[in-house]
Parts: structure tokens; C-alpha cells; sequence
């Protein structure tokens, strides 16, 4: 999840009249993780499905609604104009189809704030914009575009000065040599055209969704701004714009429309929309009984607007809250506004009967039953190691099912057997006093038509005078008490056993697993110094299905 | 100190207060103790300052090859002297009946001024009266003899001598009893007793493992609560772990690096025609992308448990219900002591028309009280497939902070609909490790999976 880091006295500049301390209590009522705090900052995670939180001033929205400083939803007031166009050519319908774009000007650019609006680009770029791929953003220095702009394609020898640049670079030079290309110029394909923004003068503006022009960079003596968002769909694209729009206005600037028009394109609306709800709804579902005037005052501090039609509530959303999808989006909006704080937790008696897993109540069963017989229960990872599961026992290989990029070494096959991690759990231990007995129930793994996940019991022994009598006489103690099942050995070889000390174990003439003295390799691999016997045998389809 | 004797202490005690001083070999042969038995009331008594070890280091000797020639021919010396007694003899006569020691004895007969050679000839000038070493050689003879039995000075002149003797350094204990000990009455009638302050041996209890305990408590604790424990497969198509919980295809939780797929596995019976159609419309409607069934067909390790629970209010459709699923769940995580690939998690569902969010708290309150917290808070978050959502903050007192235990929410309508589930579902989930660790005291969350011994044998089961 994103962090956004914010220092209390911008916050409080930002919020209006707020102490650092009621700051750092209503964080976390807006949805907010607190990471780290001190005197003058804090740290907070924010869900991406909230990007206006990617800054202070979108936090600062929210805190003001709850402190009721200022309710209701922030209007966009985006000046109409006829001074910036920009023309679409159909090359980039197959590339990135869409731009759409907003000016803003007569603002004042801190250090602070260019740290906050480059941060925003960041987690839009990571989080909705899904790396860049969805949708991607440019903030050009309005002064240097010459306007109209075309968004058009060129092919990969075309130069530019890129950004953080002194050079002209190619296309094909950027998408190589720089960070930014080799991440991110997957996203264009093969094709040999690449999508471009180039102003009157015929200078590149941007090359999306890779990099800028070093042309058009925004410092802290930039007054107005040009904000470029492009993509494979334009309600996305719109989405995002519509969070920048709103955070640019809210840090004073005043937006000012972009036209746009040609192969599909259209200019923005970042219009508001309107959803209809029952307060009954409302209430029940938050288990209240809220008055309508409530329910809208608590919609209103949630930076939402919001008035009764009949016996309905209408509520009115701003652009950049995409995230409300309906009319339980609402219920939550409501639930924050009125404050998560004031809900009462009630304990409605429950008209069912709870009933534990047969399966789950058998095993519990079987434990017991083990450790009456002296056994300690371990508890192994299902998803393990080829070197566990196959190296260390010399066992068949060939059916392994593995996952993909995992992140660790030891954790990387499922298991389809327990007995091995049994193993290396009692060369961990060797230093610990014997006899040593572990046993643990849990899921296999077998690859078949797709995979078939079987229950099985696995039990070791180990000691200086351990047998095979010894491990056959808890093996049948176990299954005779717990579920009246006798067992029969036949003699058989595995790898994982001694040769002419193991056995396959029966029931009902039906093989259900394996018993022996575990091999004299494997027991030297692991640099264990006593024998080990053990077993394991399937559950699945001997006591439950 | 108490007045209780082992029955090795007893028999040691009456031995010594007859016999007062004795190595263990000899207290060996007089209790009929075995060595060890010996050395442990040994140590006993010595720990009680009951008895005294006297260790002393003694030298012995016995002869060597040389040594042994010597005793049964003479010393070289003497054979020499002998030898030319009556008459001078010529030196190569002498060499052939003395042979290799012949040099040896003619070097001491000279340095002591005993013969005189002139013209290969050798002369006795006078016999000793005693030779040094020849009463050492005599009492060791082909025996072992202590340093203390012996000359020191005639012993000095064997010791000079290549392969005469054998040295032995031999440490000898001897035990005796101090004043108090001489003092006991072992025999009285109280000494069947036995010293039940003494330390015993270890013994180490077979028990369920300690997470499966805490398992178990929560998994009573929601039956108790009215709800039913189904199971669920840990391997499932990203259609219930994913797109049936409204998570889109392109959503970075999908992605490789945070949940685990299996190599090449795909499942072709995913859901029922219906499903795949509504929750399909239900995504291009409200993420505006292309929905892939392939995507959806790939298998993953269940990053939740809720894959289980929807998969059966899809199947069952209840109108009122009350399940929990518990089981393992799968994170592609770097391991830490904060984090595992693998853990269990418990996810439960309430569906009925009465379900709502205060509801939801209560229940959550409930079960904290039951697991021993009581101090908590709720705070909102987001989940992709819940609204609203909350989480659970608990305080802990060790570290002295809140920290995120369940999370839970309504499912959305676009979760619900598509599956034909028509009244409101509460839901709540969360990982039972966390819990397993305030409730041990745990800071590394791997310790539950070393199986480390020295853990399992000690660490208290009811906490």
C-alpha cells in the first residue's frame, strides 16, 4: 500500500483551526494507517483506491469535513477557454488512444509542494494507472507549450531532449538507456511508431507514457501549469485528471479548459454524478436510526453534497471520488461521516447452531490419540523445498508441482508428502534430548487431472534403540482406538526407507501408506545420529473423504 | 540441608564409617555398587559436606627393556666387573660377551675410576661395594613399584638410562567422611525415607502443537457463536479467489509477485456458465477492461479463505447463515520475523436480513472478549470486495501499542449480485497467527513453524 508522508504544520496551514494531536487521532478515521509519527511529521498508508489521499491537500480535504470545517463536495470551477487545443492524430489509436488534459495557472510552487505533486504523479502512476499502463500522466510548464499541441506517433529515430537532460536522445536511446524506458517501454509493443505530443513549434512535449521534455519542466518558479493524461480508455484517463484537477485547485490554482478533438478524443467534462438512495437502506445496513438530515450531514462531511428528493436522499459526487461505484459506497461515506467512533457495537442472538467440520473434529480426534501415544505435534509449511521434499530423501521427483517467481528459496514446491519435513524438523533438533517423536496431520498435494489435495498423517521416531516393532505397534495403536481399523504390513521398498525394513501398510487389502526404518542416506544427510522409524498414511478415504 | 539419603549414599556412609578411608574401587568392591552408582553418592555426600575426596597424583615404575635385561643379567656395569674380577681381559673379548652394552658399562667403570686399560687390555682397580640402581632394579623387578617405596637417589641412576624404566602417573582418590558424616546413623528407622527435595530428571509432555491450540480455541469459540466450519481447498482458480470477490484482473494483488500460481496449472471447471457470465459483466461494467477467462482459470495458492466461504453462499444461496472457513493461505512475501509465506486465516460470514455493521462489530467484540481482549477500537480501511470496511485495532499492553487484527466489511453488490446472493452478507477475516503470537508473547512469527524442540517441550500451554 502507498505512504504518503506529511508534516503537521502544512497540514495545519492546509486544515485551518487543528491541533497536531487531533491530526493524528482523525487520521486514521479517513481510512489512514499511521506507520510512523514524530514531532513534526507523520507517516500514513493510504488504499489506492483513494489517490486524492496521495497528498496533503487531499488529506486536508477530508480532515476538514470531519472537523467540520469545511462540508460538502468540492466543486471543480474549470474556466472555459478557447486558448489551448490539442489535436489528436488516428497513428495513436492503436498505441495509447487517448489524451485529455487540464491548464493551471496563477499559482505558487514550493519546494514542498512540487515534493507533494511529484509524489501524486508517483502513486497515480503506480496505483490506478496500474504502472503506467492504464494511464499515465504529464506536468508540463504551461509557458514553454506552444499551443495548439498534436498528439500524434513518430517513429523511434526521432530526438528529443528528455527530461533531467541536456542531450537529444532518440526514442530508441531513451528506451534502452534510461530507467524509465527499460521499465516501462514494454508498454508500447514492437510497433515502430511510438505516440508523441508536440507543440505548434514542432518541440516534443512528452512522450508517454515514458518521459517528458526537459523543455517543459515544472521548478519552483513555474506559475502555470499544463497537466497531459494519456491511456488505452478515456474514462480512466478523465479519472486521474480529475484527481490532479482537484488537488491543483485546492492549492489555489485556477483551471482553465483544454479542447480536445480527433480520432476519438474528446475534451474532459469532469462532470459531477448523482446516486439515489433510500435512508432506510442507510440505516439498516449500518444497523441506526438516523433522521435524513443526519444521514446528509454525514454525507456532507465525508466531502460529499448531498440533499432529500421524497423519501430518497440524493447525493451528489465530484469527479475524482471514482471509487463510489453505489449506493453502498454511500453507506460507508455516511458510516465515516457520522464516525466509525459512534457506532456501538450490538450483539444481535444468533438463530443458527454452530457445528465444527466433521473432518476437523476427526483430526482433533487423532491428535489426541497421538499424543497419548507420546508424540509431539509439528507443524510444517505445505509449500516447501525441492531440497526437503526430494534431495535430502533421494524420493522420485517427477510429478513436482511448483509456483511461480516465489520470493523465497525455501518455498517453492508444494509438498506432497509430510514425512520429510518431519525429517528436517529432527535435524534441526539434534542437539535437543531423545527419544525425539513428532508427528503432524496436514494437506498433500498430487498432480492429477488438475490437483488433488489428500489429508494425510506422517509420524517420526527417533531414538537409539528405535525400531520397527516400535513404530508399527503406534501405528496400530492409533488407527485400532481411534477408529477401529486393523492394520496389515507387507514388505515392499521405497526410498525413503531402509531396504528389508519397511513396509507398506494395509486396510481392507488396501494400501493406505508406508512403515519403516528411514534410509541410513537420508539419516546421514540430515547428520542424524540415531535410527528414525516413522510412517505416513492417508486419512482421505480411510476415515473421511 | 535434609537428613534423607539415597540408598547409594547409605551403603557409601556405613562402608567408611568401618573402613574411614577408601578409594572408589575399593567402596566399588565393599557396597557392590557400580562405578558410576559410586561416583554419583560420591558426589552426593561431597555436596553435602558429608565427605572429603582426597586426590593425590603417584608415580610408579615398572621396568623397561633394558631395564628387564638388567634384572635378569645385571646391570652392564656389574657384568663388566665381573668379567675381568680375576684376570684383565682383552677389550674385544669384552666386546664380544657384552655385545651392545658392552660401551655403556665401560663409560660408567671409567668415570668412576673402577678399571684401568693398558695395551687392549682391561684392569679392575677396585670393586663398590654397592652399584647405584641395582636396589631399585631389584624391587621394581618385573612387578610395578611406587616412587614412595623407593630410593631416590640409587633410583636417579636408572632414570638416566635409555629404556630402563616405565613411568606411570597414576591419580588415586580417597574418600573418608568429615566429622558430621562419621556422625550418621544410616541404619535407623527413619532412613527408608527418601529425599523428596531432591532435583528429578526432566520429562518432556507430548502435546498438540501450540498454534493448533490457539486454532482450536477460535474455532470453538465461532461454533459457540452459532457458526458452522466449512472447508475449502488451498488451491483454487483465480475465479473464486479473485474475480468472484470483484478484485480486477490487472489489480497489483494479482500480480506474481504477491500471490503464488502454480506452474503451468489451469482449471477448466471454474463455475457454472451463469457465474462466469455475471461476474464478467459485473468487471467490464465496473473496471472497463477486457475480462480474460484464462486469467481466471489459473490456479493459485488461496491468498484468503474467503474464496471458500463465497463459493458456498454462491452454491447454497441461504437466506440465513452463519459460516467460518479456517484454514492456510498463501502471500509470495520475502519471510520475516513479521512475515510468512504461509498462515492460517479465519473468514466468516453472516447472511440474513437483519445484518448490519453494528451487528458485525458485536460479533468481533464478542470473540476478542472471549480470546482475553478487551481493550479495542474499529477504524475503516478497504477491501475490493467489502464496503464498508473496517478493521479491528487491539491494544497490547507488552508492547504497549494497537495493533491491526481482523478486518471486515459487507460485501459489495457487485460481489453479491452477480452470484445470486441476495441478502446483505456480513464478512470478517484475519490471520490467527497474530493472535497466537500476543497470546505466547511471541516477536518472530517463524518460531511457530521451526519446530524447535526446546520451544515445544517448555513453552506454557494455557495462556
Amino acid at each position: 500500500m502507498p505512504v504518503v508522508t506529511l508534516s503537521y504544520s502544512r497540514l495545519q496551514k492546509l486544515v485551518g483551526k487543528v491541533s497536531k494531536k487531533q491530526i493524528s487521532e482523525l487520521l486514521p478515521f479517513l481510512g489512514l494507517d499511521i506507520e510512523s509519527e514524530d514531532k513534526n511529521s507523520v507517516r500514513v498508508e493510504y488504499s489506492p483506491n483513494r489517490p486524492d489521499y496521495s497528498t496533503d491537500i487531499g488529506i486536508a480535504l477530508g480532515l476538514q469535513g470531519l472537523l467540520g470545517i469545511k462540508t460538502g463536495a468540492l466543486k471543480l470551477n474549470v474556466r472555459k477557454s478557447n486558448r489551448f487545443t490539442i489535436n489528436v492524430k488516428s497513428g495513436v489509436s492503436k498505441i495509447r488512444p487517448f489524451i485529455t488534459g487540464i491548464v493551471a495557472t496563477n499559482g505558487k510552487i514550493d519546494q514542498e509542494l512540487l515534493e507533494q505533486i511529484i509524489q501524486m504523479q508517483e502513486d497515480l502512476h503506480m496505483g490506478i494507472g496500474r504502472k503506467r499502463k492504464k494511464s499515465s500522466i504529464g506536468i508540463h510548464d504551461l509557458d514553454s507549450c506552444s499551443f495548439p499541441l498534436t498528439y500524434t506517433t513518430t517513429t523511434r529515430i526521432a530526438k528529443f531532449i528528455p527530461l533531467k537532460s541536456t542531450q537529444e536522445s532518440s526514442i530508441s536511446e531513451i528506451l534502452e538507456n534510461l530507467d524509465v524506458g527499460r521499465e516501462y517501454g514494454h508498454i508500447l509493443g514492437n510497433s515502430g511508431q511510438v505516440p508523441i505530443l508536440i507543440d505548434s513549434n514542432g518541440n516534443t512535449v512528452s512522450f508517454p507514457p515514458i518521459i517528458n521534455a526537459a523543455k517543459t519542466t515544472v521548478t519552483t518558479k513555474t506559475k502555470n501549469l499544463f497537466i497531459e493524461v494519456t491511456g488505452i480508455n478515456k474514462e480512466d484517463a478523465e479519472d486521474m485528471l480529475s484527481v490532479v484537477a482537484t488537488i491543483l485547485q485546492s492549492a489555489r490554482f485556477t483551471l482553465e479548459h483544454v479542447k480536445i478533438s480527433g480520432a476519438k478524443n474528446s475534451s474532459p467534462k469532469l462532470v459531477q454524478r448523482k446516486i439515489s438512495i433510500n435512508p432506510t437502506v442507510i440505516n439498516q445496513m449500518l444497523g441506526l436510526n438516523l433522521k435524513s438530515s443526519q444521514i446528509i450531514s454525514s454525507l456532507k462531511k465525508s466531502r460529499l453534497d448531498a440533499s432529500s428528493k421524497g423519501k430518497n436522499i440524493v447525493c451528489t459526487i465530484p469527479a475524482y471520488r471514482f471509487d463510489i461505484f453505489g449506493p453502498m459506497d454511500l453507506v460507508e461515506e455516511t458510516a465515516l461521516g457520522y464516525g466509525i467512533q459512534n457506532l456501538e457495537p450490538t450483539l444481535s442472538p444468533s438463530q443458527t447452531l454452530g457445528q465444527i467440520s466433521p473432518i476437523s473434529s476427526q483430526l482433533k480426534s487423532l491428535s489426541q490419540i497421538m499424543i497419548g501415544l507420546g508424540y509431539l505435534e509439528a507443524l510444517n509449511s505445505s509449500l516447501t523445498s525441492k531440497r526437503v521434499l526430494y534431495d535430502m530423501t533421494n524420493r522420485n521427483s517427477n510429478k513436482i508441482i511448483s509456483v511461480l517467481d516465489s520470493k523465497s528459496q525455501e518455498h517453492t514446491i508444494l509438498r506432497d508428502s509430510i514425512l520429510p519435513g518431519l525429517l528436517e524438523n529432527l535435524s534441526r533438533n539434534i542437539h535437543e534430548s531423545y527419544p525425539q517423536k513428532l508427528f503432524e496431520t496436514g494437506t498433500i498435494f498430487l498432480k492429477n487431472n488438475i490437483i488433488d489435495e489428500k489429508t494425510n498423517l506422517a509420524a517420526v521416531c527417533a531414538h537409539k534403540e528405535a525400531n520397527f516393532s516400535e513404530i508399527k505397534s503406534i501405528l496400530q495403536a492409533a488407527l485400532k482406538i481411534g477408529f477401529n481399523l486393523e492394520i496389515e504390513t507387507r514388505t515392499s521398498s521405497h526410498e525413503t526407507f531402509q531396504e528389508g525394513k519397511m513396509a507398506s501398510i494395509l486396510v481392507h487389502g488396501k494400501t493406505i501408506g508406508m512403515i519403516g526404518e528411514i534410509n541410513s542416506n537420508t539419516i546421514e544427510n540430515y547428520k542424524i545420529r540415531v535410527p528414525v522409524v516413522g510412517f505416513e498414511i492417508n486419512l482421505s478415504g480411510l476415515i473421511f473423504d | 540441608m535434609s537428613q534423607v539419603f539415597h540408598e547409594i549414599e547409605k551403603k557409601i556412609i556405613s562402608v567408611l564409617k568401618i573402613e574411614l578411608k577408601l578409594t572408589p574401587e575399593k567402596l566399588e568392591k565393599l557396597t557392590l555398587l557400580s562405578p558410576d552408582q559410586v561416583r554419583r553418592g560420591i558426589e552426593w555426600l561431597k555436596h553435602k559436606e558429608l565427605a572429603i575426596v582426597d586426590a593425590s597424583t603417584n608415580v610408579e615404575y615398572s621396568l623397561g627393556k633394558n631395564g628387564l635385561e638388567s634384572f635378569q643379567r645385571g646391570l652392564p656395569e656389574k657384568r663388566l666387573l665381573d668379567l675381568i674380577k680375576n684376570n684383565p681381559k682383552d677389550i674385544s673379548d669384552l666386546q664380544k660377551e657384552l655385545g651392545s652394552v658392552f660401551g655403556p658399562a665401560m663409560g660408567l667403570a671409567k668415570k668412576n675410576d673402577w678399571i684401568d686399560a693398558k695395551e687392549n687390555k682391561i684392569y679392575l682397580k677396585n670393586y663398590p661395594s654397592n652399584l647405584p640402581g641395582e636396589k631399585s632394579l631389584k624391587q621394581i623387578g618385573e612387578g610395578i613399584t611406587s616412587e614412595t617405596q623407593l630410593d631416590k637417589a640409587d633410583l636417579a641412576s636408572l632414570l638416566k638410562r635409555p629404556n630402563f624404566l616405565v613411568e606411570n602417573i597414576v591419580k588415586t582418590k580417597k574418600i573418608s567422611l568429615t566429622k558430621t558424616g562419621q556422625s550418621l546413623d544410616v541404619t535407623s528407622p527413619g532412613s527408608g525415607a527418601i529425599d523428596v527435595e531432591a532435583k528429578v530428571p526432566d520429562v518432556f509432555v507430548a502435546r498438540t502443537h501450540p498454534l493448533k491450540d490457539t486454532i482450536d480455541e477460535i474455532r470453538e469459540i465461532f461454533v459457540t457463536l452459532g457458526f458452522t466450519e466449512i472447508l475449502g481447498n488451498m488451491t483454487q482458480p483465480s475465479f473464486w479467489n479473485f474475480d468472484a470477490l470483484f478484485t480486477p484482473q490487472d489489480h497489483p494483488a494479482r500480480e506474481l509477485q504477491d500471490t503464488f500460481y502454480l506452474d503451468g496449472i489451469s482449471s477448466k471447471e471454474i463455475g457454472t456458465p451463469e457465474q462466469i457470465r455475471k461476474v464478467s459483466e459485473s468487471h467490464k461494467k465496473n473496471w472497463r477492461y477486457f475480462w480474460d477467462i484464462n486469467e481466471a482459470q489459473r490456479m493459485v495458492l488461496r491468498t484468503h479463505t474467503t474464496c471458500v466461504t463465497i463459493k458456498h453462499l454462491a452454491e447454497n444461496k441461504s437466506d440465513e447463515a452463519r459460516i467460518f472457513s479456517l484454514g492456510r493461505v498463501f502471500r509470495n512475501e520475502k519471510v520475516s520475523y513479521k512475515h510468512l509465506v504461509e498462515f492460517n486465516q479465519i473468514e466468516g460470514v453472516v447472511v440474513g436480513k437483519d445484518a448490519s455493521l453494528r451487528n458485525l462489530m458485536g460479533i468481533q467484540r464478542e470473540f476478542y472478549k472471549r480470546i482475553g481482549i478487551t481493550k479495542i477500537k474499529f477504524w475503516p480501511t478497504f477491501f475490493p470486495y467489502t464496503e464498508p470496511s473496517l478493521q479491528t485495532m487491539v491494544y497490547n499492553e507488552r508492547l504497549g501499542k494497537w495493533i491491526e487484527l481482523f478486518g471486515m466489511g459487507i460485501f459489495r453488490p457487485e460481489v453479491t449480485k452477480p452470484l445470486g446472493i441476495t441478502k446483505p452478507v456480513l464478512a470478517w477475516g484475519g490471520g490467527i497467527e497474530r493472535i497466537a503470537m500476543l497470546k505466547y508473547g511471541l516477536d518472530d512469527v517463524r518460531e511457530f513453524y521451526n519446530n524447535n524442540l526446546n520451544w515445544l517441550r517448555n513453552v506454557t500451554k494455557c495462556q
